[in-house]
Protein backbone atom coordinates (compact mmCIF):
# COMPACT_ATOMS: atom_id res chain seq x y z
CA UNK A 1 0.00 0.00 0.00
CA UNK A 2 1.41 3.11 -1.25
CA UNK A 3 0.87 6.55 -0.21
CA UNK A 4 0.40 8.20 3.24
CA UNK A 5 -2.67 7.31 5.34
CA UNK A 6 -3.72 9.32 8.03
CA UNK A 7 -6.41 8.81 10.97
CA UNK A 8 -7.47 10.74 13.61
CA UNK A 9 -3.63 10.81 14.62
CA UNK A 10 -3.21 12.66 18.10
CA UNK A 11 -0.08 13.65 20.57
CA UNK A 12 -0.24 14.87 23.84
CA UNK A 13 2.84 15.65 25.89
CA UNK A 14 1.40 15.50 29.30
CA UNK A 15 -1.47 17.50 29.19
CA UNK A 16 -0.15 19.45 26.86
CA UNK A 17 -1.70 18.36 23.17
CA UNK A 18 0.31 19.22 20.57
CA UNK A 19 -1.83 17.35 17.58
CA UNK A 20 -5.54 16.21 17.55
CA UNK A 21 -7.96 14.52 15.23
CA UNK A 22 -5.37 14.91 12.44
CA UNK A 23 -6.67 12.66 9.14
CA UNK A 24 -5.11 13.48 6.38
CA UNK A 25 -3.99 10.96 2.93
CA UNK A 26 -1.21 11.72 0.58
CA UNK A 27 -1.24 9.59 -2.70
CA UNK A 28 2.14 8.76 -4.22
CA UNK A 29 4.18 10.92 -5.95
CA UNK A 30 2.30 13.75 -4.60
CA UNK A 31 3.79 17.05 -2.86
CA UNK A 32 1.40 17.71 0.28
CA UNK A 33 2.30 20.54 1.98
CA UNK A 34 1.43 21.17 5.88
CA UNK A 35 0.52 24.67 6.54
CA UNK A 36 0.48 26.37 10.02
CA UNK A 37 2.13 28.96 12.53
CA UNK A 38 4.49 28.31 14.72
CA UNK A 39 3.57 25.49 17.96
CA UNK A 40 1.08 24.10 15.04
CA UNK A 41 2.12 20.79 15.56
CA UNK A 42 4.18 20.21 11.85
CA UNK A 43 7.17 19.21 13.59
CA UNK A 44 5.46 16.52 16.15
CA UNK A 45 3.36 15.21 12.87
CA UNK A 46 6.39 14.71 11.12
CA UNK A 47 8.12 12.91 13.66
CA UNK A 48 4.85 10.41 14.24
CA UNK A 49 4.99 9.82 10.55
CA UNK A 50 8.51 8.78 10.84
CA UNK A 51 8.22 6.67 14.06
CA UNK A 52 10.76 8.93 16.02
CA UNK A 53 7.38 9.85 18.59
CA UNK A 54 4.46 7.47 19.50
CA UNK A 55 0.81 8.73 18.78
CA UNK A 56 -1.39 8.82 21.85
CA UNK A 57 -3.76 8.55 19.79
CA UNK A 58 -5.25 7.37 16.15
CA UNK A 59 -2.61 5.52 13.49
CA UNK A 60 -1.21 6.47 10.56
CA UNK A 61 0.39 4.20 8.26
CA UNK A 62 3.40 5.59 5.83
CA UNK A 63 4.06 2.99 2.73
CA UNK A 64 1.95 0.56 4.30
CA UNK A 65 3.70 0.44 7.86
CA UNK A 66 2.32 1.36 10.70
CA UNK A 67 3.80 4.36 12.19
CA UNK A 68 3.50 2.78 15.73
CA UNK A 69 5.17 -0.49 15.14
CA UNK A 70 6.89 -1.11 12.09
CA UNK A 71 9.50 1.56 12.97
CA UNK A 72 12.39 -0.13 11.45
CA UNK A 73 10.71 -0.81 8.03
CA UNK A 74 8.90 2.59 8.19
CA UNK A 75 12.56 4.42 8.72
CA UNK A 76 13.89 2.18 5.64
CA UNK A 77 11.43 3.95 3.17
CA UNK A 78 11.02 7.56 4.87
CA UNK A 79 14.07 10.31 4.49
CA UNK A 80 13.72 12.68 6.70
CA UNK A 81 15.12 16.36 6.95
CA UNK A 82 14.66 18.03 10.01
CA UNK A 83 14.16 20.97 10.94
CA UNK A 84 18.53 21.46 12.03
CA UNK A 85 21.14 20.27 9.54
CA UNK A 86 22.35 18.36 12.34
CA UNK A 87 25.39 17.63 10.65
CA UNK A 88 28.92 16.22 12.29
CA UNK A 89 30.69 19.87 12.14
CA UNK A 90 34.01 17.75 12.59
CA UNK A 91 33.50 15.07 9.55
CA UNK A 92 33.73 16.27 6.11
CA UNK A 93 31.12 16.08 3.68
CA UNK A 94 31.94 12.87 2.42
CA UNK A 95 31.94 11.47 6.02
CA UNK A 96 28.71 12.57 6.73
CA UNK A 97 27.13 10.81 4.22
CA UNK A 98 28.69 7.98 4.53
CA UNK A 99 28.03 7.50 7.94
CA UNK A 100 24.14 7.24 6.77
CA UNK A 101 24.78 4.39 4.18
CA UNK A 102 26.37 3.12 6.58
CA UNK A 103 23.70 3.10 8.65
CA UNK A 104 21.21 1.83 5.74
CA UNK A 105 23.32 -0.79 5.16
CA UNK A 106 23.86 0.16 1.66
CA UNK A 107 26.27 -0.66 -1.32
CA UNK A 108 28.54 2.27 -0.89
CA UNK A 109 29.50 1.67 -4.50
CA UNK A 110 26.36 2.33 -5.60
CA UNK A 111 25.03 4.90 -3.21
CA UNK A 112 27.79 7.33 -4.38
CA UNK A 113 26.33 8.14 -7.89
CA UNK A 114 23.26 8.83 -6.52
CA UNK A 115 24.68 10.93 -3.36
CA UNK A 116 27.50 12.89 -5.98
CA UNK A 117 24.89 13.62 -8.78
CA UNK A 118 22.66 15.58 -5.73
CA UNK A 119 25.98 16.85 -4.27
CA UNK A 120 26.45 18.34 -7.84
CA UNK A 121 22.81 19.44 -8.63
CA UNK A 122 23.10 21.87 -5.15
CA UNK A 123 26.69 22.81 -5.77
CA UNK A 124 28.56 21.12 -3.68
CA UNK A 125 30.53 19.27 -6.07
CA UNK A 126 34.09 19.44 -4.89
CA UNK A 127 33.61 20.47 -1.63
CA UNK A 128 33.08 16.28 -0.32
CA UNK A 129 36.15 16.28 1.75
CA UNK A 130 35.73 19.56 3.48
CA UNK A 131 34.79 19.24 7.31
CA UNK A 132 31.00 20.30 7.36
CA UNK A 133 32.19 23.06 10.26
CA UNK A 134 33.29 25.18 7.47
CA UNK A 135 30.20 24.95 5.41
CA UNK A 136 27.33 28.23 5.11
CA UNK A 137 23.80 27.46 5.82
CA UNK A 138 22.72 26.95 2.62
CA UNK A 139 25.41 24.41 2.05
CA UNK A 140 24.58 22.60 5.42
CA UNK A 141 21.00 22.43 4.80
CA UNK A 142 21.23 21.46 1.22
CA UNK A 143 24.07 18.72 2.43
CA UNK A 144 21.29 17.15 4.50
CA UNK A 145 18.86 17.34 2.06
CA UNK A 146 21.57 14.86 -0.21
CA UNK A 147 21.85 13.04 3.48
CA UNK A 148 17.86 12.45 3.65
CA UNK A 149 18.32 10.96 -0.04
CA UNK A 150 21.19 8.67 0.10
CA UNK A 151 19.11 5.38 0.81
CA UNK A 152 16.91 6.23 -2.21
CA UNK A 153 13.65 7.00 0.15
CA UNK A 154 9.79 6.60 -0.91
CA UNK A 155 8.80 9.45 1.13
CA UNK A 156 10.21 12.65 1.37
CA UNK A 157 9.61 14.63 4.64
CA UNK A 158 11.04 18.09 5.03
CA UNK A 159 10.33 19.77 7.80
CA UNK A 160 10.70 23.99 6.94
CA UNK A 161 13.52 23.28 4.24
CA UNK A 162 14.09 27.04 3.69
CA UNK A 163 14.07 28.36 7.24
CA UNK A 164 16.79 31.25 7.78
CA UNK A 165 18.31 30.69 4.37
CA UNK A 166 19.15 33.87 2.78
CA UNK A 167 16.98 34.16 -0.60
CA UNK A 168 19.27 32.73 -2.81
CA UNK A 169 19.93 29.87 -0.88
CA UNK A 170 16.14 29.25 0.35
CA UNK A 171 15.48 29.78 -3.80
CA UNK A 172 18.22 26.96 -4.53
CA UNK A 173 16.70 24.63 -2.18
CA UNK A 174 13.30 25.12 -3.19
CA UNK A 175 14.29 24.52 -6.82
CA UNK A 176 15.51 21.25 -5.52
CA UNK A 177 12.66 20.45 -3.92
CA UNK A 178 10.86 21.05 -7.12
CA UNK A 179 13.14 18.64 -8.63
CA UNK A 180 12.54 16.33 -6.83
CA UNK A 181 8.84 16.38 -7.40
CA UNK A 182 9.13 15.98 -10.55
CA UNK A 183 11.43 12.73 -10.28
CA UNK A 184 7.51 11.79 -8.63
CA UNK A 185 8.81 11.11 -5.88
CA UNK A 186 6.16 11.73 -2.37
CA UNK A 187 7.08 14.63 -0.28
CA UNK A 188 5.92 15.92 2.45
CA UNK A 189 6.50 19.69 2.92
CA UNK A 190 5.78 21.31 5.73
CA UNK A 191 5.84 25.49 6.27
CA UNK A 192 4.83 28.71 7.53
CA UNK A 193 6.05 30.53 4.25
CA UNK A 194 2.70 30.47 1.86
CA UNK A 195 4.35 31.27 -1.28
CA UNK A 196 6.69 28.07 -0.88
CA UNK A 197 3.75 25.79 -0.15
CA UNK A 198 1.66 27.85 -3.02
CA UNK A 199 4.84 27.23 -5.59
CA UNK A 200 5.59 23.04 -4.94
CA UNK A 201 2.40 21.82 -3.20
CA UNK A 202 -0.41 20.59 -4.88
CA UNK A 203 -2.77 19.88 -2.14
CA UNK A 204 -2.01 21.62 1.62
CA UNK A 205 -3.34 21.13 5.09
CA UNK A 206 -3.52 23.67 7.26
CA UNK A 207 -3.15 23.16 10.23
CA UNK A 208 -3.33 24.33 14.04
CA UNK A 209 -2.69 21.27 16.41
CA UNK A 210 -5.78 20.00 14.42
CA UNK A 211 -6.85 20.21 10.91
CA UNK A 212 -8.25 23.48 10.15
CA UNK A 213 -8.69 23.09 6.23
CA UNK A 214 -7.71 20.99 3.63
CA UNK A 215 -7.43 20.44 -0.36
CA UNK A 216 -5.86 22.03 -3.36
CA UNK A 217 -3.89 25.30 -3.58
CA UNK A 218 -6.34 26.58 -5.89
CA UNK A 219 -9.80 25.49 -3.98
CA UNK A 220 -7.71 27.11 -1.02
CA UNK A 221 -8.20 30.28 -2.65
CA UNK A 222 -11.47 29.63 -3.77
CA UNK A 223 -12.74 28.95 -0.58
CA UNK A 224 -11.42 32.45 -0.20
CA UNK A 225 -13.42 34.13 -3.08
CA UNK A 226 -14.61 38.21 -2.21
CA UNK A 227 -17.00 40.68 -3.57
CA UNK A 228 -15.23 43.97 -3.71
CA UNK A 229 -18.08 46.54 -3.81
CA UNK A 230 -18.24 50.08 -4.16
CA UNK A 231 -21.00 52.43 -2.78
CA UNK A 232 -21.42 56.19 -2.84
CA UNK A 233 -19.94 57.91 0.78
CA UNK A 234 -18.41 55.65 3.53
CA UNK A 235 -19.30 52.25 2.93
CA UNK A 236 -18.71 51.53 6.93
CA UNK A 237 -22.59 52.53 7.73
CA UNK A 238 -23.51 48.95 5.83
CA UNK A 239 -22.36 46.79 7.95
CA UNK A 240 -25.06 46.26 10.33
CA UNK A 241 -27.06 46.09 7.50
CA UNK A 242 -24.72 42.78 5.77
CA UNK A 243 -24.38 41.44 9.06
CA UNK A 244 -27.98 40.68 8.61
CA UNK A 245 -27.86 38.39 5.83
CA UNK A 246 -28.59 34.83 6.83
CA UNK A 247 -25.09 33.78 6.32
CA UNK A 248 -23.37 36.61 8.01
CA UNK A 249 -20.76 37.22 6.67
CA UNK A 250 -17.08 38.71 7.34
CA UNK A 251 -16.58 42.31 5.98
CA UNK A 252 -13.99 44.68 5.30
CA UNK A 253 -15.01 48.33 5.04
CA UNK A 254 -13.17 50.84 4.46
CA UNK A 255 -14.04 54.55 2.40
CA UNK A 256 -16.18 53.25 -0.10
CA UNK A 257 -14.95 50.24 -0.45
CA UNK A 258 -16.54 47.00 0.90
CA UNK A 259 -14.52 43.57 0.84
CA UNK A 260 -17.70 40.83 1.98
CA UNK A 261 -16.38 37.62 2.38
CA UNK A 262 -18.33 34.83 0.48
CA UNK A 263 -18.70 31.18 0.97
CA UNK A 264 -20.07 30.00 -2.25
CA UNK A 265 -20.47 32.34 -5.38
CA UNK A 266 -24.22 32.27 -5.10
CA UNK A 267 -24.08 34.54 -2.15
CA UNK A 268 -23.26 37.74 -4.21
CA UNK A 269 -26.84 38.63 -5.56
CA UNK A 270 -27.88 38.42 -2.17
CA UNK A 271 -25.05 41.23 -0.80
CA UNK A 272 -25.71 43.44 -3.42
CA UNK A 273 -29.75 43.45 -3.06
CA UNK A 274 -28.95 43.97 0.97
CA UNK A 275 -26.96 46.68 -0.36
CA UNK A 276 -30.02 48.12 -2.27
CA UNK A 277 -31.98 47.21 0.46
CA UNK A 278 -30.37 49.08 2.72
CA UNK A 279 -30.16 52.32 0.63
CA UNK A 280 -26.77 52.11 -1.14
CA UNK A 281 -26.08 53.13 -4.18
CA UNK A 282 -23.92 50.39 -5.89
CA UNK A 283 -21.33 51.71 -8.79
CA UNK A 284 -19.67 48.67 -8.99
CA UNK A 285 -19.23 44.62 -7.68
CA UNK A 286 -16.56 42.41 -8.62
CA UNK A 287 -15.64 38.91 -7.26
CA UNK A 288 -12.12 38.54 -6.46
CA UNK A 289 -9.86 35.80 -5.09
CA UNK A 290 -8.62 36.76 -1.79
CA UNK A 291 -4.65 36.07 -1.51
CA UNK A 292 -3.75 32.92 0.18
CA UNK A 293 -2.40 34.56 3.05
CA UNK A 294 -5.63 36.61 3.78
CA UNK A 295 -7.39 32.76 3.40
CA UNK A 296 -4.71 31.42 5.43
CA UNK A 297 -4.78 33.92 8.23
CA UNK A 298 -8.62 33.70 8.74
CA UNK A 299 -8.59 30.03 8.96
CA UNK A 300 -6.04 30.37 11.92
CA UNK A 301 -8.35 33.14 13.18
CA UNK A 302 -11.41 30.80 13.00
CA UNK A 303 -9.15 27.64 14.10
CA UNK A 304 -8.12 29.93 17.29
CA UNK A 305 -8.36 28.18 20.97
CA UNK B 1 13.77 -5.55 15.75
CA UNK B 2 16.56 -7.54 14.73
CA UNK B 3 20.37 -6.58 16.26
CA UNK B 4 22.27 -5.46 13.05
CA UNK B 5 25.70 -5.50 13.97
CA UNK B 6 26.86 -3.51 10.88
CA UNK B 7 24.42 -0.55 11.91
CA UNK B 8 26.01 -0.79 15.73
CA UNK B 9 29.65 -0.93 13.74
CA UNK B 10 28.48 2.36 11.83
CA UNK B 11 27.53 4.18 14.80
CA UNK B 12 30.90 2.84 16.26
CA UNK B 13 33.23 4.46 13.27
CA UNK B 14 31.22 7.80 13.09
CA UNK B 15 32.20 8.53 16.55
CA UNK B 16 35.72 6.98 16.47
CA UNK B 17 36.37 9.25 13.61
CA UNK B 18 34.94 12.07 15.89
CA UNK B 19 36.81 11.43 18.34
CA UNK B 20 39.87 11.58 16.40
CA UNK B 21 39.55 14.64 15.57
CA UNK B 22 38.34 15.92 18.42
CA UNK B 23 41.18 17.84 19.79
CA UNK B 24 40.02 19.34 23.08
CA UNK B 25 38.80 16.27 23.64
CA UNK B 26 41.47 14.36 23.21
CA UNK B 27 44.16 16.52 24.90
CA UNK B 28 41.71 15.86 28.13
CA UNK B 29 41.92 12.41 27.51
CA UNK B 30 45.70 12.61 27.67
CA UNK B 31 46.04 14.22 31.30
CA UNK B 32 44.53 11.76 33.13
CA UNK B 33 46.86 9.07 32.10
CA UNK B 34 50.23 10.77 32.20
CA UNK B 35 49.38 11.97 36.03
CA UNK B 36 48.35 8.38 36.42
CA UNK B 37 51.91 6.72 35.09
CA UNK B 38 54.06 10.00 36.59
CA UNK B 39 52.91 10.83 40.24
CA UNK B 40 54.05 7.06 41.42
CA UNK B 41 57.03 6.90 39.08
CA UNK B 42 57.84 9.91 41.30
CA UNK B 43 56.99 8.74 44.37
CA UNK B 44 59.55 5.66 44.01
CA UNK B 45 62.12 7.81 42.39
CA UNK B 46 62.42 9.78 45.90
CA UNK B 47 62.28 6.58 47.95
CA UNK B 48 64.78 4.81 45.74
CA UNK B 49 66.45 8.34 46.04
CA UNK B 50 67.07 8.08 50.08
CA UNK B 51 66.54 4.25 51.02
CA UNK B 52 67.87 4.66 54.64
CA UNK B 53 66.59 8.00 55.59
CA UNK B 54 65.38 7.31 59.20
CA UNK B 55 61.78 8.65 58.38
CA UNK B 56 60.85 6.21 55.50
CA UNK B 57 61.08 3.56 58.63
CA UNK B 58 58.60 4.98 60.87
CA UNK B 59 56.40 5.75 58.13
CA UNK B 60 56.77 1.88 57.23
CA UNK B 61 56.24 0.72 60.71
CA UNK B 62 52.93 3.24 60.79
CA UNK B 63 51.55 1.02 57.99
CA UNK B 64 52.92 -2.15 59.32
CA UNK B 65 54.13 -2.41 62.71
CA UNK B 66 55.21 -5.95 62.57
CA UNK B 67 57.99 -5.23 60.00
CA UNK B 68 60.79 -6.84 60.63
CA UNK B 69 63.87 -5.18 61.95
CA UNK B 70 66.39 -6.01 59.02
CA UNK B 71 63.43 -5.84 56.06
CA UNK B 72 64.29 -2.29 53.96
CA UNK B 73 61.89 0.19 54.95
CA UNK B 74 62.10 1.59 51.06
CA UNK B 75 61.00 -1.68 49.71
CA UNK B 76 58.15 -1.94 51.93
CA UNK B 77 56.65 1.35 51.14
CA UNK B 78 57.84 0.87 47.60
CA UNK B 79 55.38 -2.32 47.33
CA UNK B 80 53.14 -0.11 49.35
CA UNK B 81 52.83 2.61 46.72
CA UNK B 82 52.05 -0.33 44.21
CA UNK B 83 49.60 -1.91 45.88
CA UNK B 84 47.86 0.96 46.63
CA UNK B 85 48.14 2.83 43.52
CA UNK B 86 46.28 0.37 41.73
CA UNK B 87 42.78 1.57 43.23
CA UNK B 88 43.90 4.93 41.84
CA UNK B 89 44.89 3.88 38.54
CA UNK B 90 41.15 2.54 38.46
CA UNK B 91 40.22 6.17 37.79
CA UNK B 92 41.21 5.92 34.80
CA UNK B 93 39.24 3.08 33.47
CA UNK B 94 36.28 5.15 34.92
CA UNK B 95 36.79 8.10 33.91
CA UNK B 96 37.80 8.19 30.22
CA UNK B 97 35.14 6.46 28.56
CA UNK B 98 32.74 8.61 30.67
CA UNK B 99 34.31 11.82 28.82
CA UNK B 100 33.73 9.83 25.44
CA UNK B 101 30.34 8.74 26.38
CA UNK B 102 29.13 12.15 27.78
CA UNK B 103 29.92 14.00 24.26
CA UNK B 104 29.23 11.09 22.60
CA UNK B 105 25.24 10.67 23.65
CA UNK B 106 24.60 13.92 25.26
CA UNK B 107 26.89 15.43 22.02
CA UNK B 108 24.60 14.32 19.76
CA UNK B 109 21.21 16.08 21.40
CA UNK B 110 23.09 19.36 22.22
CA UNK B 111 24.18 19.64 18.67
CA UNK B 112 21.09 18.40 17.05
CA UNK B 113 22.25 15.42 15.39
CA UNK B 114 20.23 13.48 16.93
CA UNK B 115 17.11 13.10 15.37
CA UNK B 116 18.33 12.70 11.83
CA UNK B 117 20.81 9.77 13.35
CA UNK B 118 16.83 8.06 15.12
CA UNK B 119 14.97 8.75 11.69
CA UNK B 120 17.23 6.19 10.63
CA UNK B 121 17.05 2.58 10.78
CA UNK B 122 19.72 1.98 13.82
CA UNK B 123 17.86 0.74 16.68
CA UNK B 124 18.17 2.44 20.14
CA UNK B 125 20.10 -1.02 21.25
CA UNK B 126 22.77 -0.69 17.88
CA UNK B 127 23.06 3.30 18.94
CA UNK B 128 24.19 2.23 22.54
CA UNK B 129 26.08 -0.52 21.76
CA UNK B 130 28.44 1.63 18.92
CA UNK B 131 28.60 4.32 21.51
CA UNK B 132 29.72 1.95 24.08
CA UNK B 133 32.15 0.61 21.72
CA UNK B 134 33.28 3.63 20.67
CA UNK B 135 33.99 4.82 24.64
CA UNK B 136 35.33 1.81 25.68
CA UNK B 137 37.73 0.38 22.88
CA UNK B 138 39.67 3.66 23.34
CA UNK B 139 39.41 3.63 27.11
CA UNK B 140 40.79 0.16 27.71
CA UNK B 141 43.32 1.04 25.00
CA UNK B 142 44.56 4.13 27.01
CA UNK B 143 44.63 2.33 29.87
CA UNK B 144 46.62 -0.74 28.74
CA UNK B 145 48.78 1.88 27.48
CA UNK B 146 49.52 3.50 30.44
CA UNK B 147 50.37 0.17 32.31
CA UNK B 148 53.27 -0.21 29.59
CA UNK B 149 54.40 2.64 30.29
CA UNK B 150 54.15 2.32 33.96
CA UNK B 151 55.74 -0.89 34.28
CA UNK B 152 58.88 0.21 32.18
CA UNK B 153 59.25 3.61 34.18
CA UNK B 154 59.00 2.10 38.13
CA UNK B 155 61.07 -0.31 36.69
CA UNK B 156 63.74 1.72 35.85
CA UNK B 157 63.79 4.27 38.56
CA UNK B 158 63.46 1.26 40.84
CA UNK B 159 66.31 -1.07 39.14
CA UNK B 160 69.18 0.84 41.50
CA UNK B 161 67.54 -0.17 44.77
CA UNK B 162 65.66 -3.48 43.99
CA UNK B 163 67.99 -4.86 41.11
CA UNK B 164 65.13 -6.63 39.57
CA UNK B 165 62.24 -5.83 37.94
CA UNK B 166 59.30 -4.85 39.63
CA UNK B 167 56.80 -4.66 37.47
CA UNK B 168 54.50 -6.19 35.81
CA UNK B 169 53.66 -8.09 38.79
CA UNK B 170 50.15 -10.54 38.81
CA UNK B 171 48.05 -7.96 41.05
CA UNK B 172 48.43 -5.24 38.48
CA UNK B 173 48.19 -7.68 35.53
CA UNK B 174 45.33 -9.32 36.30
CA UNK B 175 43.37 -6.23 37.94
CA UNK B 176 44.60 -3.91 34.31
CA UNK B 177 43.34 -6.80 31.83
CA UNK B 178 40.32 -8.00 34.14
CA UNK B 179 39.17 -5.35 36.56
CA UNK B 180 39.78 -2.27 34.45
CA UNK B 181 37.16 -3.02 31.63
CA UNK B 182 34.53 -3.79 34.15
CA UNK B 183 35.59 -0.31 35.32
CA UNK B 184 35.76 0.89 31.84
CA UNK B 185 31.87 -0.40 31.43
CA UNK B 186 30.96 0.72 34.52
CA UNK B 187 31.69 4.18 34.02
CA UNK B 188 30.64 4.00 30.47
CA UNK B 189 27.27 2.80 31.41
CA UNK B 190 26.48 5.67 33.74
CA UNK B 191 27.69 7.82 31.13
CA UNK B 192 25.40 7.12 28.65
CA UNK B 193 22.24 6.73 30.85
CA UNK B 194 23.12 9.77 32.54
CA UNK B 195 23.33 11.47 28.90
CA UNK B 196 20.19 10.21 28.00
CA UNK B 197 18.26 12.25 30.20
CA UNK B 198 20.22 15.97 30.06
CA UNK B 199 20.96 17.95 27.40
CA UNK B 200 24.33 19.18 27.43
CA UNK B 201 27.51 17.35 27.03
CA UNK B 202 28.68 19.28 29.85
CA UNK B 203 26.00 18.07 32.25
CA UNK B 204 26.61 14.83 31.43
CA UNK B 205 30.26 14.45 32.40
CA UNK B 206 29.73 16.24 35.61
CA UNK B 207 27.40 14.08 36.93
CA UNK B 208 28.83 11.19 35.98
CA UNK B 209 32.18 12.07 37.15
CA UNK B 210 30.81 11.82 40.79
CA UNK B 211 31.06 7.83 40.39
CA UNK B 212 35.24 8.92 40.73
CA UNK B 213 34.69 10.24 44.24
CA UNK B 214 33.99 6.55 45.62
CA UNK B 215 37.13 5.76 44.32
CA UNK B 216 39.44 8.00 45.60
CA UNK B 217 37.72 7.89 48.72
CA UNK B 218 38.72 4.27 49.41
CA UNK B 219 42.37 5.64 47.84
CA UNK B 220 42.26 7.80 50.97
CA UNK B 221 41.09 5.04 53.16
CA UNK B 222 44.34 3.13 52.15
CA UNK B 223 46.84 6.13 52.42
CA UNK B 224 45.13 6.78 56.10
CA UNK B 225 46.04 3.18 56.68
CA UNK B 226 41.96 2.08 57.46
CA UNK B 227 41.85 -0.23 54.38
CA UNK B 228 44.62 -2.66 53.48
CA UNK B 229 44.58 -2.85 50.14
CA UNK B 230 45.57 -6.36 48.44
CA UNK B 231 45.06 -8.79 46.19
CA UNK B 232 41.61 -10.09 47.55
CA UNK B 233 40.76 -6.64 48.03
CA UNK B 234 40.47 -5.52 44.74
CA UNK B 235 39.02 -8.87 44.06
CA UNK B 236 35.73 -7.69 46.24
CA UNK B 237 35.98 -4.44 44.08
CA UNK B 238 36.39 -5.70 40.86
CA UNK B 239 33.19 -8.16 42.17
CA UNK B 240 31.10 -5.50 43.40
CA UNK B 241 31.20 -3.74 39.99
CA UNK B 242 30.43 -6.22 38.08
CA UNK B 243 27.72 -6.48 39.80
CA UNK B 244 26.71 -2.80 39.05
CA UNK B 245 27.69 -3.49 35.59
CA UNK B 246 25.19 -6.19 34.89
CA UNK B 247 22.41 -3.78 36.66
CA UNK B 248 23.56 -1.39 34.24
CA UNK B 249 23.06 -3.26 31.38
CA UNK B 250 19.36 -4.14 33.08
CA UNK B 251 18.80 -0.99 33.29
CA UNK B 252 19.96 0.29 29.65
CA UNK B 253 18.22 -2.28 27.84
CA UNK B 254 15.13 -1.29 29.90
CA UNK B 255 15.33 2.69 29.87
CA UNK B 256 16.97 3.46 26.55
CA UNK B 257 13.95 3.29 23.74
CA UNK B 258 14.16 5.97 20.97
CA UNK B 259 11.51 7.87 22.79
CA UNK B 260 13.19 8.44 25.74
CA UNK B 261 16.20 9.38 23.83
CA UNK B 262 14.09 11.97 22.07
CA UNK B 263 11.95 13.14 25.03
CA UNK B 264 14.19 16.25 26.00
CA UNK B 265 13.81 17.71 22.43
CA UNK B 266 12.89 21.28 22.50
N1 LIG C 1 9.13 16.84 23.31
C1 LIG C 1 8.15 17.68 23.65
N2 LIG C 1 7.73 17.77 24.92
C2 LIG C 1 6.73 18.61 25.25
N3 LIG C 1 6.07 19.40 24.38
C3 LIG C 1 6.43 19.36 23.10
C4 LIG C 1 7.49 18.50 22.65
N4 LIG C 1 7.63 18.67 21.32
C5 LIG C 1 6.72 19.59 20.96
N5 LIG C 1 5.98 20.01 22.02
C6 LIG C 1 4.88 21.00 21.98
O1 LIG C 1 3.99 20.63 20.97
C7 LIG C 1 3.49 21.77 20.27
C8 LIG C 1 3.76 21.62 18.78
O2 LIG C 1 5.14 21.75 18.53
P1 LIG C 1 5.79 21.49 17.11
O3 LIG C 1 7.25 21.60 17.27
O4 LIG C 1 5.27 20.22 16.55
O5 LIG C 1 5.23 22.70 16.26
P2 LIG C 1 5.66 23.20 14.81
O6 LIG C 1 4.42 23.34 14.03
O7 LIG C 1 6.72 22.33 14.25
O8 LIG C 1 6.23 24.65 15.12
P3 LIG C 1 7.43 25.46 14.43
O9 LIG C 1 6.86 26.16 13.25
O10 LIG C 1 7.82 26.43 15.49
O11 LIG C 1 8.50 24.49 14.09
C9 LIG C 1 4.19 22.96 20.90
O12 LIG C 1 3.29 23.52 21.84
C10 LIG C 1 5.38 22.37 21.60
O13 LIG C 1 5.73 23.13 22.71
MG1 LIG D 1 8.55 22.64 13.60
Amino acid sequence: MSGIHVQDLGKRFGDRVAVEALSFHVRSGEVFGLLGPNGAGKTTTVRMLTGLLQPTEGEATVWGHRVDRDGEPLRKVVGLLTEQPGLYDRLTARENLRFFMKLHELDEAAAWPRARHYLERFGLGGREEEPVGGFSKGMRQKLAIVRTLVHDPKVIFLDEPTSGLDPESARTVRDAVAELASEGRTIVLCSHNLAEVERLCERVAVVKRRLLAMGPVRELRHAGQALEVRVEGEAERFRVALAQLPFAPNVLAEGPKLRVMLADDAQAPDVVACLVGAGARVHSAVPTQRPLEEVYLELLREGRG
Amino acid sequence: MAFRPKRALAVFWKDFLDLRKNVGLLVSMMVLPAVMVLVPIGVVWTYVRTPDHADLRSVALFYDPTLPLGASAARFLIDKTLTDWFGMFLVMPVFVPILIASQSVAGEKERRTLEPLLASPVTAAELVTGKSLAALVPSVAITWTAFVVFCVGVDIVAWPLVKMPLMPNALWTFGVFVIAPLFAFFGNGVAVLISARVSEARMAQQLSALVVLPIVGMVGGQVAGVLKAGFGYYLLQGAVVLVLDALLLWASIRLLDRERLVSRWG
